[in-house]
């Protein structure tokens, strides 16, 4: 079976920046990836390189993203508004600054029956009611009226993804929608996700850098660092056999906290992620602990580690 | 929402009630005699002293004051010194012809400068073009622009009337001089409010919606930029309702504006004073209105003004 989800080699250019260096993932239908890495690993670039939501500046300089079959880099203009929403939805991080603020709930998802099935106002203001009531919006009917600022947190996210519902996206890209939530609001949204995954067979690329969310929702992860995707694999496998330096100490910074001692500091990696400039050679060589010759000079291949597992660092050998 | 209503009127008239304080005293620095302009240059002293005495010019300014003040408050704004009519009637008489030129003046910059503003906020970088028509615009007083216009227009292609009245050809060069004059400041607030709609997290949100260029530019960009529109708005409706004297008195419109002039020259001072309570009655009154317009299209408004 083909991947719902297909990105080959793609580099995300900003100018002269590169936040993205040849990337590919792959992810199967009904089934949940995560993106896992620290701000300024250029998973949210690659993450608006595949919605083709890259901001003026931004451009996909190489590569191909193929949703549904369909190559999404090619695309443009009225094809590319059609596809949008159809094949990828997009849940942001900031709820609030993502609703339009002068307008109610109901109607920034009743516009997509209205513009899309062209439904009459009524109808199209049903169907959103319907929706949010599906996403486990209490007195829906009320809420449509309401407008963004007079939701809370978890309500606006609820909003967004009746938004996506609404679009029937075959791939919704989540980005770091729960971080900004409390912890219980945050428990319902990804047991949400969960159900309209069962229910409707909607196929996640969740961006994160929560590792325990990683471990709640999703089958397959792939870690970034420096633009780069440093380690992928089925995500029991990933957690159990980390391969790559950089995965095993951002483990260990979870890990640490549990099994220490409660007054322990926090285990930490050292150092900072790069911002800015990207090291030569690999990109975490700075960083990590078992930095040997080549490393600062050569960037190290992707070998496989495992099933389906696979992690660039020169200590797993491949080609020098 | 009441309370807040409470505290805008409040402070309203203490707005206005400085505002006759104010022009009350400086209206005894411009020169010349009131009795003299109506009793005529060659009256002689005699009448002059009755027609004094009559209007209590010789009172001190405290005590003309509190005699002005207390009729005010009773609604009574007193009778023209030369037109020897009440002062609220000869307002009335002029409100009409005020109104429609406010309306015209209006519409020329809500149109012309929207448009413009509109236009430029969705170019990919500002308009050098329209940032030097802005600082002309800016920097021609009204009155010369108004003769420029005059002159062009009405004396050398002979295109439309020289003004005098009221008639809709009339209207159209002192309404496009207001509304010029306006332009700039329409302009620059719908740039930057379309700018910040375009760059706003809520566009990637509508355009991932694959919605429809114009569904964007009309619900989630225009839309956006009504909130400052109306009050800018709110604010101009209500200095050009309290009469625009240089627009009115360089195309003879007959207006409040006009009457205000006329009342300046004759040193009739009710007729002055009452152009100028109107005003400053109605700049308050518009400024609440366009608050709570405000509050209708811009729902966190209202948060900030009840909470």
């Amino acid at each position: 079976m083909t991947p719902l989800l297909e990105v080959e080699r793609v580099s995300v250019h900003y100018g002269s920046f590169e936040a993205v260096t040849e990337a590919s993932i792959a992810v199967e239908e009904g089934s949940t990836m995560a993106i896992v890495g620290e701000s300024g690993s250029g998973k949210t670039s690659l993450a608006l390189a595949v919605a083709r939501l890259l901001p003026p500046g931004g451009e996909i300089a190489a590569g191909s993203v193929r949703v549904d079959g369909v190559d999404v880099t090619s695309l443009a203009g009225a094809d590319l508004r059609r596809a949008r929403g159809r094949l990828v939805g997009y849940l942001a991080q900031d709820s609030m600054a993502a609703l339009n603020p002068v307008l109610p709930a109901g109607l920034q998802v009743a516009e997509v029956f209205a513009t899309r099935d062209g439904a009459g106002r009524r109808d199209a203001r049903r169907q959103a009611v319907e929706l949010l009531a599906q996403v486990g919006i209490q007195r829906a009917a009320e809420v449509a009226a309401m407008y963004p600022h007079e939701l809370s947190g978890g309500m606006r996210q609820r909003v967004m993804i009746a938004m996506a519902l609404a679009l029937r996206s075959r791939l919704l890209i989540a980005d770091e929608p729960t971080t900004a939530l409390d912890v219980t609001v945050q428990a319902e949204i990804l047991a949400l996700a969960a159900a309209l995954q069962a229910e409707h067979g909607v196929t996640f690329l969740w961006i994160t850098h929560d590792m325990g969310v990683v471990a709640e929702i999703a089958g397959t992860v792939a870690v970034m660092y420096g633009g780069r995707i440093v380690e992928q694999g089925p995500a029991a496998e990933v957690f159990a056999r980390p391969a790559h330096p950089y995965t095993q100490a951002l483990l260990e910074t979870v890990r640490g906290g549990a099994e220490a001692p409660p007054k322990a500091p926090f285990a930490t990696i050292a150092g900072a992620p790069p911002a800015g400039f990207i090291p030569p050679g690999c990109p975490f060589h700075p960083r990590c602990a078992h930095v040997h010759e080549p490393c600062p000079d050569i960037v190290p291949a992707t070998v496989d580690v495992g099933p389906g597992h696979q992690a660039a660092c020169h200590l797993l050998g491949g080609a020098r | 929402m009441a309370r807040y209503l409470i505290v805008r009127a409040g402070l309203g008239l203490v707005t206005i009630a400085g505002v006759v304080l104010l022009t009350f005293v400086l209206q005894f620095s411009l020169p010349g005699d009131p009795a003299r302009r109506i009793a005529g240059p060659r009256a002689s002293p005699e009448v002059l002293a009755t027609v004094r005495a009559n209007l209590h010019l010789d009172d001190s300014v405290p005590s003309q004051l509190l005699t002005y003040v207390t009729d005010v408050a009773q609604g009574d704004l007193g009778v023209s010194y030369i037109r020897r009519r009440p002062v609220i009637d000869l307002i009335m008489e002029r409100l009409p012809a005020t109104a429609v030129l406010a309306v015209g003046g209006l519409m020329v910059e809500v149109t012309l400068g929207g448009g413009l503003g509109l236009w430029d906020g969705l170019r990919r970088k500002r308009s050098r073009g329209l940032a030097a028509a802005n600082v002309v615009l800016l920097s021609i007083p009204t009155y010369s622009l108004g003769f420029l216009l005059l002159v062009v227009f009405a004396y050398r292609l002979d295109l439309l009337p020289l003004g005098g009245g009221t008639s809709a050809k009339e209207l159209i060069l002192p309404a496009a001089t207001l509304g010029l004059f306006g332009v700039p400041y329409y302009a620059a607030v719908v740039s930057e409010s379309t700018r910040t709609a375009l760059s706003a997290s809520y566009m990637r949100t509508a355009v991932a919606k694959g919605l429809p260029r114009r569904v964007i530019l009309r619900r989630h960009v225009i839309r956006n930029c009504l909130s400052p529109v109306i009050t800018l708005a709110g604010l101009d409706v209500a200095i050009y309702l309290s009469g625009v004297v240089f627009v009115e008195s360089v195309f003879a419109w007959p207006g409040i504006g006009q009457l205000q002039e006329q009342a300046y020259n004759e040193l009739d001072r009710p007729l002055l004073m009452g152009t100028v309570i109107v005003a400053a009655v109605v700049v308050v009154a518009f400024n609440l209105v366009a608050d709570l317009v405000r509050a209708l299209v811009d729902p966190r408004a209202r948060v900030e003004e009840t909470g």
